[in-house]
């Protein structure tokens, strides 16, 4: 009797990384699509650059100019557009059935995605990254009252992206459950928003609702980077590079059960 | 045309009765979108509470006026969900199976797919326009008719981007993306817009279409406003069916060999 003998599983590092070209190359190739959420950013700035200066104009945000709250948007912004979402084409293969021709490959599935989603998000948030600046730039006539805290902000700003795409990739194997994960990645992004502060700045919310939200993971993935646009607060920056990292671990751990009954689950009921 | 409607009102009953068959998931979605964008409209009930207005835009205009887009997306979400990937099912051939067939291929499509998210938005829009309309049920008719129009308009704006495909080939994210800048402009008080940015949320990004028109007439109603949003309407559709049908004729098989059960 012969036994065949399976290949060896490659080293994950190397193709995690060799996937993480993949991805930058693929969203590198999809111009209209960066060049798109690039837009989409600018018109954004220019919708509340306007909101503000009419505020402004009826007296204002007690402590809030215009001018930081522009910078405020445009950083919060960036994070929420730039980060891409993973759940989207999970949710497709798994509804096509293509998962199963997939899952006999040697790198786990779940690690393609996310390697994927992180090479998009690479290039991504680069491509936005320009554009955000020169927008708010003009748009608010000149840098932050604190400009340092915008080289705070930049590298704050991918970690947070990192940690949202691993929330949208939890939000995707909710596609093993419900058969659409679209609508859980809408409350997750709405929770995103408000919880985050995407539009105000904690500051400007109730009391009760401001504590709870920082309770949460949207606090740092926002707000956190965003306030730095409104003073460069070294001890503020270390406290959401904390948070941030804190938030990654647990969001890491979720997403290995989660896979790990995802896999039962597709036994169970067939690929 | 008798037998085209009761065509096309068989298969959104089928659509409809196929949603609803996952009992469970059906109204899992439904509540969360319901919740999706009840936490959206928290963040301008937070930004009202520390500012009046806007330009003369207060909380009861942005009830109006999220009301009507909400509705919109609802009834796009319910009717017209088979338009959302509308360039993607060209480039992959997938009109070969629907082109020989005796029926229009636009409501085909559009109808070829529904989401059961959508009817959790016509609840908040229904719920809004109520709280915008300060519970007055004598606009209410008006106002149906009106979130009926907007629906129409966001629907043929989804058809609008997707179109492009048949001009500048593979598209990406793009079809989706000017979706989206019409769902983000409309939810904005008309106020900000002003010279050619406002031009352009008429024309090309038909936010104004969607969302201000219906919010304008409920502000101020007369029977010029509900005219134009009526006439704007039925324009603006007339032309998304013209350019469809001109693509239509540009397109060429994707020579895939698949089944259309």
């Amino acid at each position: 009797m012969s036994s065949t003998r399976l290949p060896p599983a490659p080293p994950l590092l190397p193709a995690f990384v060799q996937l993480v070209r993949v991805g930058m190359r693929q969203t590198f190739a999809q111009r209209a699509s960066w060049l798109g959420r690039s837009v989409f950013l600018v018109l954004i700035l220019v919708i509340f650059e306007r909101l503000w200066r009419a505020v402004d104009a009826e007296g204002g945000l007690p402590g809030f100019a215009a001018r930081d709250l522009v910078w405020y948007l445009a950083i919060t912004e960036w994070i929420a557009i730039g980060m891409p979402q993973p759940h989207l084409s999970m949710e497709a293969e798994v509804r096509s059935g293509e998962i199963a021709a997939v899952l006999a490959r040697p790198v786990p599935w779940l690690t393609v995605k996310l390697a994927e989603a992180l090479g998009a998000l690479l290039v991504r948030m680069s491509a936005l990254a320009v554009a955000g600046f020169v927008a708010a730039w003009l748009l608010a006539g000149g840098l932050p009252r604190e400009p340092w805290g915008l080289a705070l902000a930049l590298p704050l700003g991918f970690a947070a992206a990192a940690l949202g795409t691993l929330c949208y990739a939890l939000v995707g194997l909710g596609t093993f459950w419900l058969g659409d994960a679209t609508p859980l990645a809408w409350v997750f992004q709405k929770l995103c928003f408000l919880l985050g502060g995407l539009i105000l700045p904690l500051a400007l919310y109730p009391d009760w609702l401001r504590a709870f939200a920082e309770w949460t993971p949207f606090a740092a993935l926002l707000s956190g980077p965003g306030c730095l646009a409104l003073g460069a607060d070294p001890a503020s920056a270390a406290k959401t590079a904390a948070l941030l990292l804190g938030w990654l671990v647990v969001v890491l751990g979720l997403l290995r059960w989660g896979w790990s009954r995802a896999l039962v689950r597709l036994d169970g009921a067939g690929g | 045309m008798r037998t085209t409607l009761a065509y096309l009102g068989a298969l959104l009953g089928t659509n409809v009765k196929s949603s609803l068959a996952l009992r469970g998931a059906f109204w899992l979605q439904a509540v969360l979108m319901l919740l999706n964008d009840l936490l959206f409209f928290c963040v301008w009930w937070i930004f009202f509470e520390r500012v009046s207005s806007v330009r003369g835009w207060t909380l009861v205009d942005m009830y109006a006026l999220y009301g009507f887009v909400a509705f919109a997306f609802g009834f796009y979400a319910i009717l017209a969900t088979g338009t959302r990937d509308l360039a993607q099912r060209v480039i992959d051939g997938e009109l070969d199976a629907l082109l020989p067939q005796p029926r229009a291929v636009l409501p085909r499509l559009a109808l070829s797919r529904s989401s059961a998210a959508g009817w959790g938005d016509i609840v908040f829009g229904l719920v809004l326009l109520g709280l915008g309309s300060q519970l007055d049920p004598l606009r209410w008719p008006v106002l149906l008719l009106l979130a009926l129009c907007s629906g129409l308009v966001l629907a043929m704006s989804c058809v609008l981007a997707n179109s492009l495909v048949f001009w500048l080939g593979e598209l990406d994210g793009l079809p989706r993306q000017l979706f989206e800048f019409t769902i983000v402009f409309s939810t904005y008080p008309s106020a900000l817009f002003t010279g050619g940015l406002r031009v352009v949320l008429f024309t090309l990004i038909p936010a104004g279409l969607v969302g201000y028109l219906p919010a304008e007439y409920l502000r101020r109603p007369s029977l010029a406003g509900l005219g134009l949003a009526l006439g704007a309407t039925l324009a603006y559709s007339l032309f998304v069916v013209w350019i469809f049908g001109r693509g239509l004729k540009r397109y060429e098989s994707g020579n895939r060999m698949s089944l259309n059960a």
